[in-house]
């Protein structure tokens, strides 16, 4: 007689050694008093041993850690390449330029933890409970708030900051202004205008209002705004900065935290379609700051002229002979950079908590390590921005030139013919733009949510590409444009009227999405390498100003959006198969 | 009226993992890889060990995914050991994971399996 074995329990018997404990033995024992009434169960805290806190720490630490390196060492690794093989530079001070870039590392990584540890839960809990505790002109007053202390707490505003040491005050002494003697003040007006931009985000929450005629009305100020200063030939040079305010603004602080808020007011007694409500922050939060650059540079244009600017500057030169305190040399200025960035927007969250919601803090010490790990990361972040990220920029930017014009720099430039120059330079420029944007991880987010939001109709992939096209196209006519030193405005006003055109025709989706992903893509270590980039590319080839670019990489990639989004549109058209819930364009005035 | 006929599968059981967010896709291939024929991540927020270990806590995330995988019986044993070593529950902090006895389970059975299958029980 055959005996039947359960193949299960051989394939146990041959493979797994397991222990048993009971769970009895492990959990703890439940004491009653003398009363019989329950003792509350007191955790232990659990003590580690150094193998284990090493288990536990080594994933926490990496996964952070090759984040920053992904977003960083490409690009690096791209300009060495680029330097030494095309334009046969070896790279100066190498050395310290690695090591600037470690610490942007570590400081990004650094501020990213502190950022979700420290800051973020008081976004969230402010979002919750303001809007149910407060009528709606405080909530309205405290998005305003924030927008503005969100602002100087974004790690992109420090390169601008530093870009002011390049320019030169007789070429451009209106630009040599704003970014010294009055850069807190231009700071303070790119607030506002994120302020101003986050309380309209906050209304469109609860409204569900259109974003398309708050794009049009957005875009009518501030280009005539833009005419305005481009007849007055001193103020001209400043419109490459102003535009590129707005780029700079949509970073890793302030898209999430006005985010966290405009959700939990809606979420509270809104009415917006939830599938769309984390769209188009992002577009009015890189619109209203180039308004404020603009009146504030009309402002100045108005009161103050160029000579005295360049009689001041040269007064702060002489004075600068005098050795300056610690404080106003890299790196301590980069560490009071640090802290004057975070500590503000810690003391605004703070008191609004404390005064306005009489909320509890729950949680202080987790906070309390998230926001010294904040401040340390930014300050970390300045430090590598300077030796780091803006030197390399600078640099490449300083030698591309030598492709095809002369440098006194560079032996036996030009290196090419003047043609094949400017076409290597594009073609760097392009790459450049290409990359950063394809390995930028909120693309990546972005592409998903859309990808979700169509049916599948608007391909991840496709949108990825599509925006990466457009930032590199942007980046590359803007290098065109600092070689041929013709004025930004002849770009951007036909770019910004093809937007339009394309948005009159789309439907809201599209339009939320495409206005979106031009902020997305630039992040903290974009900006500030194009930054730098441009203002040693124009320094190089003697033009006034090297703004202008991140303008380009923000309009371009919208348009590029737009009309993939229409032709997706026809495409699902003329299938006939159902289109992704298109509402109709009736809305848009 | 004919009478509507379901199939029901018997010797099964359900594993639940629930790990940190982002690492239930490396269990959920292991799994499949040990046999598991699908899984079912959805999110959640978990306490427990992120109290106990104070500012080392940090390094636990609050959120989880829950990894729900119907196996065989006979093979349930191979697949948790599997999974317990893809996600190093071994450390602290890593997750928790546990075996549900199920009774009946029941889903799509494409027919010709399914008349071989019940001929040899019949057998």
């Amino acid at each position: 007689m055959t005996q039947k074995i359960r193949f299960g329990d051989y394939v146990h018997e041959v493979s797994v050694h397991q222990y048993e404990i009971s769970y009895n033995d492990l959990a703890p024992k439940v004491e009653t008093d003398a009363s019989g009434e329950m003792v509350p169960v007191k955790q232990t805290k659990l003590a580690l041993k150094t193998s284990d806190m090493y288990h536990l720490l080594k994933p926490y630490l990496s996964v952070r850690f090759m984040d920053q390196v992904r977003a960083v060492v490409p690009l690096a690794v791209y300009l060495f390449l680029f330097q030494i093989i095309v334009l046969r530079q070896a790279v100066q001070d190498s050395w310290m330029i690695t090591g600037g870039l470690f610490a942007v590392i570590i400081g990004l990584m650094l501020f990213m933890e502190g950022l979700t540890l420290g800051l973020m839960p008081f976004g969230e809990t402010i979002g919750k409970t303001l809007p149910v505790k407060s009528p709606l002109p405080v909530v309205l007053l405290i998005a305003f708030l924030l927008g503005v202390s969100v602002t100087f707490a974004e790690p992109a505003i420090g390169a601008l900051q530093q870009a002011g040491k390049i320019v030169d005050v007789n070429k451009a002494p209106y630009l040599y202004a704003l970014l010294n003697e009055w850069a807190t003040t231009l700071v303070l007006m790119v607030g506002a205008g994120v302020g101003i931009a986050a309380v309209l985000g906050t209304m469109r929450f609860l409204r569900g209002w259109s974003l398309k005629p708050m794009i049009y009305m957005a875009l009518t100020a501030t280009i005539s705004l833009s005419a305005a200063a481009m007849f007055n030939p001193d103020l001209r040079t400043i419109l490459g900065l102003a535009w590129d305010c707005g780029a700079v603004t949509t970073g890793p602080v302030t898209v999430p935290l006005v985010l966290s808020l405009g959700i939990g007011v809606a979420s509270s007694g809104g009415k917006g379609e939830s599938s769309l409500s984390g769209f188009g922050i992002v577009t009015l939060a890189s619109l209203f700051p180039i308004m404020g650059v603009l009146i504030l540079s009309l402002y100045l244009g108005a009161t103050v002229t160029p000579e005295s600017i360049i009689a001041g500057a040269a007064g702060a030169a002489a004075a600068a002979e005098t050795t300056p305190q610690w404080y106003e040399v890299s790196p301590g200025v980069d560490v009071v950079l640090g802290v004057r960035a975070i500590v503000p927007l810690v003391i605004f969250l703070f008191l609004v908590m404390k005064v306005v919601l009489r909320e509890k803090i729950r949680n202080a010490g987790m906070i309390a390590y998230g926001i010294v790990l904040a401040v340390v990361g930014m300050c970390t972040f300045n430090v590598g921005l300077t030796y780091g990220l803006a030197a390399l920029g600078g640099q490449s930017g300083g030698l591309i030139p030598a492709a095809f014009v002369q440098l006194s720099e560079v032996q036996g430039s030009p290196l090419y013919s003047y043609g094949l120059g400017i076409g290597i330079a594009f073609i760097f420029a392009w790459i450049l733009g290409f990359g950063a944007t394809l390995a930028e991880p909120a693309l990546n987010a972005l592409g998903m949510t859309v990808q979700n939001l169509t049916n599948g109709a608007f391909k991840k992939s496709m949108l990825m590409y599509s925006v990466s096209f457009g930032v590199a196209f942007g980046i590359g006519l803007g290098v065109i444009k600092l070689i041929f030193g013709f004025h930004l405005a002849y770009l951007l006003v036909p770019f910004y009227c093809l937007g339009v055109v394309l948005t009159i025709f789309s439907t809201e989706e599209f339009v939320n999405v495409a206005w979106d992903s031009a902020g997305v893509t630039t992040g903290p270590v974009t900006v500030p390498l194009v930054l730098a980039m441009g203002l040693g590319f124009g320094n190089a080839v003697s033009a006034i100003e090297g703004f202008g670019i991140l303008s380009m990489a923000s309009i371009c990639p919208i348009c590029a959006v737009l009309s993939m989004g229409l032709i997706v549109q026809a495409k699902a058209k003329k299938a006939k198969t159902v289109t992704p819930s298109t509402e109709p364009s009736a809305s848009a005035a | 009226m004919s009478k509507r006929e379901i199939t029901v599968l018997t010797d099964v059981a359900l594993i639940t993992c629930i790990v940190q967010r982002g690492v239930a896709d490396r269990i959920v291939e292991a799994a499949r890889k040990a046999g598991a024929q699908g899984a079912t991540v959805s999110y959640a927020n978990g306490t427990g060990i992120r109290e106990r270990l104070g500012l080392l806590g940090v390094a636990v995330e609050v959120e989880k995914e829950v990894i729900n995988i119907v196996v065989a019986k006979d093979q349930v044993d191979r697949i948790f050991e599997t999974m317990y070593l893809a996600g190093n529950l071994d450390t602290p902090g890593m997750g928790f994971m546990y075996i549900t006895p199920l009774e009946k389970a029941a889903t799509f059975i494409p027919a010709d399996i399914r008349e071989k299958l019940l001929k040899q029980a019949n057998a």
